[in-house]
């Protein structure tokens, strides 16, 4: 049936599967983070702004502290605590003001969205916008892209939370506001980290399993408001009370306040690596869309 | 060595909504330059999505240089180069910063035949993706495809959006890798470029492979065009009487059929005349194509 020319084919000596492997692995990792250093930038500058007009603004808040506590003391519990401010947080320290004002509020809700849009665009996005089948054209096993976009996401996020980290230190700094050291600084934007990798393990699962960008966008989204609200709520309201383990933000605590739980932070951390696990199965066997 | 490409029974059903391919067989040799024609739909990118890995083959086996598809796909693409049907390119990317970037993934150290490509493709390699037409697209989607010079090349329409003066190119190009004992795989349905450069041809209706066959084979077996001229009108009814004659049409002296048979008995009869000329045509890779799927769904 065939007509066969005699010619033979030219394969070309190939390193071996293993050293391929890790090479192509750190070049994938290495590609997704370079694609994403705009992203990465106006994340951290638009966070930082949050932080540095909030820490601006401390020592104009810290003269009227305790008017400010009463003032908070009198919201209902439940508002109080949606918004991030805990049963016990100090409005007079600085630690506290930017636990309420943003580490316990607007950072965690607002930049879990960074890597639920990153996981969101490395599959399922890839097969909307039809790059998928160029890119695997490669020799990449799948679950390196599950895994590179993954490790990508995390370096990402660090380079946010650096930049974070500065715009809150700096202007602490600045404005000689001593009682914010550089390590709680420090502990409260890294505490983000794991938090953070958690939605984009979820949304990376969400991309495996159903190959539309606009699920993987938002079921997760939709978890993280759930969640906050479990948790934020279950301090105040019994019948959410024993929903609240359930919730990320239950092991995320008030690191700038009270330091870095390192049990919850490696907790939260492996299901979030087991979530990633989950994606890459998912997406191994499953056929790619175009 | 072993087959460049071989399936044996190769089936991807979609499920009720979309068909998909339907018990496949199909062997290419090294060094082949194979054509895999259909019309859109036909089921060429799915047999060519599924030999990649980028599709589970619902039954059936299949192997590319002896590896299989489901369980050692990376080492295929380790050695094949790839044109999709319908892709993107990352808007942000240059064609240079893409050719990089797989360079490194696939190990090539350097990128001068990547240059010598592009620069006969007339690729622009310097503009973001966003800024360029979708031939300018097609040109950096065949470069990538080519510049590590796999031994196989799989290309899904390789030549749309292209103008002819670069398609020209492109099969010179296609010719140049069969020299080097390298075998391609296209799928189109531009008959014209299969027929200059193809080896053999499969033809894909429905899912079904219908026929594989040498281009010639497949060109010298069809029908011919046949046009007789003689010195003076002639009968229509003998004419009509021979086997294997359709579109009959007789005008004074000259006559026009398609004839479906070997010339022998037509030629014997316009002997009992005095022929002036005679034109015995090949039809075109198309008229032969069409006949697979002519109004009446074609026959197989």
């Amino acid at each position: 049936m065939s007509a066969r020319t005699g010619q033979t084919s030219t394969v070309a000596a190939k390193p071996s599967r293993h050293a391929r492997s890790r090479g192509t692995l750190s070049v994938l990792i290495l590609h997704a983070v370079r694609l994403r250093i705009r992203s990465i930038v106006i994340w951290g500058i638009a966070l930082g702004l949050l932080a540095l007009v909030t820490i601006a603004s401390f020592p104009a808040m810290e003269e009227q502290g305790q008017q400010l506590n009463d003032l908070v003391e009198s919201y209902p519990p439940e508002m109080r605590e949606a918004f991030g401010i805990g049963e016990g947080t100090d409005l007079t320290t600085v630690e506290g003001f930017m636990a309420s004002q943003v580490f316990n509020f607007m950072a965690p809700l607002a930049l879990a969205f960074f890597p639920i849009l990153a996981s969101s665009a490395a599959i399922a996005g890839a097969e909307e916008r039809g790059t998928m089948d160029v890119l695997l054209g490669n020799p990449l096993p799948r679950w390196q892209l599950v895994a590179g976009n993954f490790a990508a996401t995390a370096i990402s996020l660090l380079g946010v939370l650096t930049i974070l980290g500065l715009f809150t230190w700096f202007p602490a700094a600045l404005l000689e506001i001593e009682e914010l050291s550089v390590r709680e600084t420090a502990e409260a934007v890294l505490n983000l980290l794991p938090l953070c990798l958690f939605f984009g393990g979820l949304a990376m699962l969400c991309s495996a399993l159903f190959h539309r960008r606009v699920l993987a966008t938002a079921i997760p989204g939709a978890i993280l408001v759930a969640m906050y609200f479990v948790n934020a709520l279950g301090n105040t309201v019994e019948e959410l009370e024993d929903a609240q383990p359930l919730s990320a933000f239950h092991y995320y605590g008030s690191a700038i306040e009270n330091g870095i739980d390192w049990a919850d932070f490696a907790g939260v951390t492996a299901v979030a690596l087991a979530l990633v696990l989950l994606a890459a199965l998912a997406f191994r066997r499953r056929d790619i869309y175009t | 060595m072993s087959v460049a490409i071989e399936t044996e029974g190769l089936t991807k059903r979609y499920g009720r909504k979309a068909p998909g391919i339907e018990d496949v067989n199909l062997i290419v040799a090294p060094g082949e330059v194979f054509g895999f024609l259909g019309p859109n739909g036909a089921g060429k990118t799915t047999t060519i999505r599924t030999l990649l890995g980028f599709l589970r083959p619902t039954e059936g086996k299949a192997r590319v240089f002896g590896l299989d598809i489901r369980r050692e796909s990376v080492e295929i693409r380790a050695r094949v180069g790839n044109l999709p049907g319908e892709f993107a390119l990352e808007d942000r990317m240059t064609g240079e910063g893409l050719l990089k970037f797989f360079a490194r993934l696939r190990g090539v150290k350097d990128l001068v035949y990547a240059h010598e490509l592009s620069e006969r493709l007339g690729a622009e390699l310097h503009r973001p993706m966003r800024r360029l037409s979708r031939g300018n697209k097609q040109k950096i989607g065949l470069v990538q495809a080519m510049f590590h010079r796999p031994p196989l090349l799989i290309l899904d329409e390789p030549t749309g959006g292209l103008d002819p003066l670069v398609q020209e190119e492109f099969l010179d190009i296609v010719e140049e890798t069969k020299a080097e004992g390298r075998t391609v795989f296209f799928s189109s349905h531009v008959l014209s470029e299969v027929e200059r450069v193809c080896d053999r041809v499969g033809i894909i209706r429905d899912g079904q492979l219908v026929t594989v066959e040498p281009t010639h084979a497949l060109v010298d077996k069809a029908f011919r065009h046949v046009r007789l001229t003689f010195d003076e009108p002639v009968d229509r009814e003998p004419f009509e009487k021979l086997r294997g004659v359709e579109d009959l049409r007789v005008e004074g002296p000259r006559v026009f059929l398609t004839l479906h048979e070997a010339p022998d008995e037509m030629v014997k009869l316009a002997a009992k005349h005095r022929l002036v000329s005679l034109e015995y045509e090949r039809p075109t890779l198309e008229e032969v194509f069409l006949t697979y799927y002519g109004a009446n769904g074609g026959h197989s």
